[in-house]
């Protein structure tokens, strides 16, 4: 019981701090990075900026039609385990009750039950992405050590999860100290590595899409 | 007339059957989940043995684990006490007073040399000896005493068996555990505040019958009693399986007996026997009630955040390290980009953009 | 019997080709200085989206799917994020989350000099900086505008192809690639003479700077003399200028960021000398992205002069109703140059002047800002040891040309142009592209 009083006291204490720390250090040495020089003129009749960038953080969740084929079993795959992640980590009753104690902020859950059969398509997706990684040839020769590390410390929390439901491999208390901790991994780990590209999609899909939107041309 | 030489021969001079000692071995063998065929081994152990010479030392206690075991169901406390075992020392249940009283725990220790067992309650203060003190002697001393040549040491309660409220945050008396007293007795800990009193008269007439002490958990707990969660033999169970829980204390919920889990219930880390064994004669227990766990059972439960605070939610404030990094990070974030500023320029910037004020009077 | 017991088995015919890349090298500096100073003209480039979009990167691998290079030869060292991997790694030093515990630990984790060497043929000869990678990154990271920037570093190194620090250092000495403004007078009053049109150069004030490309001095004669045919037609105030005439921009493709200032400021300088409201570019690509793009690099005010692509001001001109045209009634197809479309954003323009030529358009399978690169741009036409990989890109176009089985295949960028003109001398394939604007200027109606 000892570890879980560590991982639900000092653990998550220290992980929140060092994330919060990480990306707000990460998000604003990137905003407060100054552009080396002034935009060109628009042209004439081109949305503004501000809409060019929302726009550019919203279409790009779609690959274009050109795109499609070439990337749509790799796309699918990471909407599976992308919304398998959110539903599990933010529609299931528990982790509900972990943001609740410390915003004050409570929405409906999903079932149980069901919450249980996410976890289990995120991870066998998450594995599918892995195998991907491993063969395909493109993105082997791009893979470094952040992106196993990456990958490891994202199942991680999934599959403990899953054990702490199941019973499986310890005591309880032990499953959900191990769960909490994976978690506390995760969030110490994301602000340095490609995970921060949690936040940073939106500063990249939106600078370019301003760019290009500026001159007219499609994002 | 001698004196009985066995429990056996004294429940049968006192007219008491051997079919209710069957019984009672039935019981007891199935509360700890022995195999049946035990029971009859167990009625012989009890009924062969000589009665066990019982030391009970109390400490910085409430007698909350005395009651709890004098209102224990069956055996009352009279076929417990009087019939299988000898309490020759209890301070709150005993008639000797004083010096007697004392010297009746000494010839205790000396008639039955590594033989007797002592029961403790209440933890053991270590900041200051006259926290608690017994004709003169601090508890620590008279426990390392008395446990030096006993066949076992049962620590009951949760003082006895980590330190209890006592020990809570400040722990002002410096208050600690049988277990960091006791060092070369094998120690049973009956945890619990108070614990159920099956699990005490059960553990005893174990070691009563067989001689042994019987299969414990890493915290020294004997698994009869302490081997499932709370949670896992609930009767609410089914509810949190499907997702029904009481958001508070009088709702819809809790009127309909669902799971308190959300109410901050410890029943998921809590290893007890309440949910089966219950309290009372089997008359209610706390969830029954309505109220989740605290966890009483369990080390430390009163450090370990708030009772109503589900278990999911940190036992500290994020939003603290949370506001508090996000700040700093921002701090740290527009230094480290005034830094890189200054560096790339360090390394030699690019050429200054030209101001074209002198080329564009012609506007 | 006799037994030939000294067989030897004949050496391999094809020699052993070397694994390394070829690479170039300019200058004397040693290896050191070279990283240096790859690393100092990185680390220049570290700006707000540059710094965003080095951290972006989920190495999906999506990009290599959206590259004519990757696509025609299925070699993943074509991926185009790892095109960048020497100036990420700068940034990994420099800026990244780790940077400042490697400076501590003084981990010099800066690309190595064999690196740089090797990827002079990934940021060079297999980019065209065409930005259809850009299009498909679920990040949205501008691969494209990253490997410009990363040819700065290569230049102050020294890495360069040496065709195209060649043509870059003819640029220097003459302000022009193609000449001294004496000998771009001489051609200019030849072709005008040729062609009968009148070019007015050096009038001391215009409304409008006409500028042209070495393409259309060299060997594209009639696309200069349409431009001014044009702007005559239209009655315009307008010239060109012997010392302000080159539009193309070898600063912009080799990463010389002195040249690219030099060979812009030259044009809205001299705009803004001769009281002109717009410097007019011919129709090449990246004339356009260096100049009307780009040249807010170099001047910290705005400058009363407008910048605008040949496509562009005949779209303007044409739908104002000042050129009228008569119909040609052909089917065609259209290249779309990546740097006016893609990256420029007149998609519309060249498909609206098309229609007023009353041409029907039949698009090619991958068109408009999705449409594949000619494989010529970003320098990768002068670059002479990119010729395979260029006419690799030339089959896949072809293969799309072919296909819409148009009667016309017209473009409206020079570059593009010589780039099809040279996959069709190596291949005997009897379909180069016409220009758009010569299309429009043939069939202006009096």
């Amino acid at each position: 019981m000892e570890l879980l009083d560590f991982a639900r006291g000092p653990a998550l204490t220290i992980a929140f701090a060092i994330f919060a720390i990480g990306v707000a250090w990460r998000l604003s040495s990137l905003l407060f990075t100054p552009r080396p020089h002034r935009r060109a003129e628009a042209r004439e009749g081109t949305p503004s900026d501000a809409k060019a960038f929302v726009r550019g953080v919203f279409s790009r969740f779609i690959p274009h039609k050109t795109y499609r084929d070439v990337v749509f079993a790799n796309h699918l795959n990471a909407y599976v385990f992308h919304i398998g992640l959110f539903i599990v980590v933010f529609l299931y009753r528990p982790h509900i009750l972990f943001i609740e104690g410390f915003t004050g902020l409570s929405w409906p859950a999903l079932p149980n039950t069901l919450v249980y059969g996410v976890g289990l398509v995120t991870v066998v997706s998450l594995g599918v992405a892995l195998a991907r990684r491993m063969t395909n040839p493109v993105q082997k020769i791009l893979t470094t050590f952040d992106d196993y590390f990456s990958w490891a410390l994202t199942v991680l929390p999934v599959l403990t999860g899953l054990l702490v439901v199941n019973g499986i491999g310890a005591r309880y208390e032990t499953l959900l100290a191990l769960h909490i901790l994976s978690v506390c991994a995760l969030l110490i780990w994301l602000p340095f590595g490609k995970l921060m590209h949690t936040f940073l999609f939106v500063l990249s899909r939106g600078v370019t899409s301003v760019r290009l939107s500026r001159r007219g041309a499609t994002f | 007339m001698t004196e009985p030489q066995t429990v056996g021969e004294m429940l049968a001079r006192k007219g008491i059957s051997r079919r209710a000692l069957l019984r009672y071995a039935a019981w007891v063998t199935s509360i700890m989940a022995l195999p049946s065929s035990m029971t009859r081994a167990m009625a012989q152990g009890i009924a062969d043995t000589k009665r066990m010479s019982v030391i009970w030392l109390s400490c910085q206690e409430c007698t909350a684990c005395t009651e709890s075991l004098t209102r224990s169901y069956s055996p009352t406390i009279d076929d417990l006490i009087f019939d299988f075992i000898s309490l020759d020392y209890h301070e709150a249940l005993q008639a000797a007073a004083g010096h007697q009283a004392e010297e009746a725990r000494l010839k205790a220790m000396e008639d039955n040399k590594d033989n007797y067992v002592v029961i403790v309650d209440g933890s053991i203060p270590l900041g200051n000896m006259g926290y608690s003190t017994v004709a003169g002697h601090a508890n620590a001393d008279v426990l390392r005493e008395t446990a030096e040549h006993a066949l076992a040491v049962v620590a009951v309660g949760s003082c006895a068996t980590w330190g209890g409220l006592p020990k809570a945050d400040p722990n002002p008396t410096g208050a600690v555990s049988v277990s960091q007293i006791v060092r070369n007795t094998p120690i049973i800990n009956i945890s619990g505040c108070p614990p159920i009193p099956e699990a005490m008269t059960g553990t005893l007439a174990h070691v009563l019958a067989f001689g042994q002490i019987p299969e414990l958990d890493h915290l020294g707990r004997p698994r009869a009693f302490f081997g499932n969660s709370i949670h896992d033999r609930c009767y609410r169970r089914p509810f949190y399986d499907k997702g029904l829980f009481a958001k508070s204390f009088d709702d819809e919920g809790a009127r309909k007996g669902w799971c308190l889990y959300e109410l901050g219930c410890k029943g998921p880390v809590t290893y007890n026997a309440c949910a089966t064994l219950k309290w009372n004669g089997g008359a209610s227990w706390p969830v029954q009630t309505g109220h989740g766990c605290l966890g009483c059972s369990e080390p430390d439960f009163w450090d370990r955040g708030s009772f109503y605070k589900p278990l999911p939610a940190s036992t500290e404030p994020l939003a603290t390290p949370l506001a508090a990094g996000a700040v700093a990070g921002v701090a740290a974030g527009a230094l480290a980009s005034r830094a890189a500023k200054t560096r790339r320029e360090i390394l030699g910037a690019m050429s200054k953009p030209k101001d074209a004020a002198d080329t564009t009077d012609k506007t | 019997m006799e037994i030939h017991t000294d067989h030897h088995a004949p050496p391999p015919l094809t020699p052993k080709t070397d694994p390394v890349p070829p690479y170039d090298k300019q200058g004397d500096m040693t290896d050191e200085e070279r990283v240096d100073a790859a690393f100092k003209g990185f680390v220049k480039d570290f700006g707000q989206d540059v710094a965003i979009h080095m951290e972006a990167c989920i190495h999906c691998g999506a990009c290599a799917h959206a590259c004519h290079f990757y696509q025609t030869t299925e070699d993943p060292q074509y991926t185009p994020i790892r095109k960048l991997e020497p100036f990420r790694k700068a940034y990994q030093r420099e800026v990244g989350p780790f940077a400042p515990l490697m400076r501590m630990l003084g981990i010099d984790s800066r690309p190595s000099v064999e690196e740089l060497q090797e990827w002079q043929h990934l940021i060079y000869d297999s980019c065209t900086l065409c930005g259809r990678c850009t299009t498909i990154c679920p990040m949205g990271i501008d691969i494209a505008d990253l490997v410009k920037s990363a040819r700065h570093g290569m230049y102050d190194a020294g890495l360069v192809p040496d065709r195209l620090s060649k043509i870059t250092r003819n640029a220097e000495a003459k302000g022009s690639q193609f000449g001294t403004p004496e000998e771009f007078i001489e051609t200019a009053n030849a072709i005008a003479a040729a062609f009968n049109v009148d070019i007015p150069i050096n009038k001391e004030k215009a409304d409008i700077l006409l500028t042209t490309a070495p393409g259309e001095l060299e060997g594209h004669h009639k696309a200069f003399a349409d431009a001014g045919k044009i702007l005559n037609k239209l009655g315009y105030n307008w010239t060109m200028s012997s010392e302000a005439f080159e539009a193309t921009n070898f600063g912009y493709l080799s990463g010389n960021r002195e040249l690219q200032k030099r060979l812009t400021t030259a044009l809205i300088d001299k705009a803004v000398e001769i009281g002109a409201h717009t410097v007019l570019l011919p129709e090449c690509g990246h004339a356009y992205g260096a100049a009307r793009w780009e040249w807010n690099l170099w001047y910290e005010k705005d400058v009363p002069v407008k910048v605008l692509h040949m496509t562009e001001f005949l779209d303007q001109e044409v739908g104002a109703g000042r050129i009228k045209l008569k119909p040609v009634g052909n089917t065609a197809t259209f290249h779309d140059p990546c740097q006016i479309v893609r990256r420029g954003g007149l998609t519309q323009a060249p498909r609206r002047l098309l229609k007023a030529l009353g041409i029907d358009l039949i698009e090619m399978k991958d068109h408009g800002d999705f449409g594949y690169c000619c494989g010529g741009g970003g320098g990768a036409l002068a670059n002479v040891r990119a010729a395979p990989l260029r006419h690799k890109v030339f089959d896949l176009k072809r293969k799309q040309i072919e296909d819409t089985g148009a009667e016309r295949f017209i473009t409206s960028c020079g570059q593009c142009r010589i780039t099809f003109e040279r996959g069709c001398q190596e291949t005997g394939w009897d379909h180069p592209p016409e220009s758009l604007m010569e299309l429009v200027a043939d069939n202006m109606i009096d």
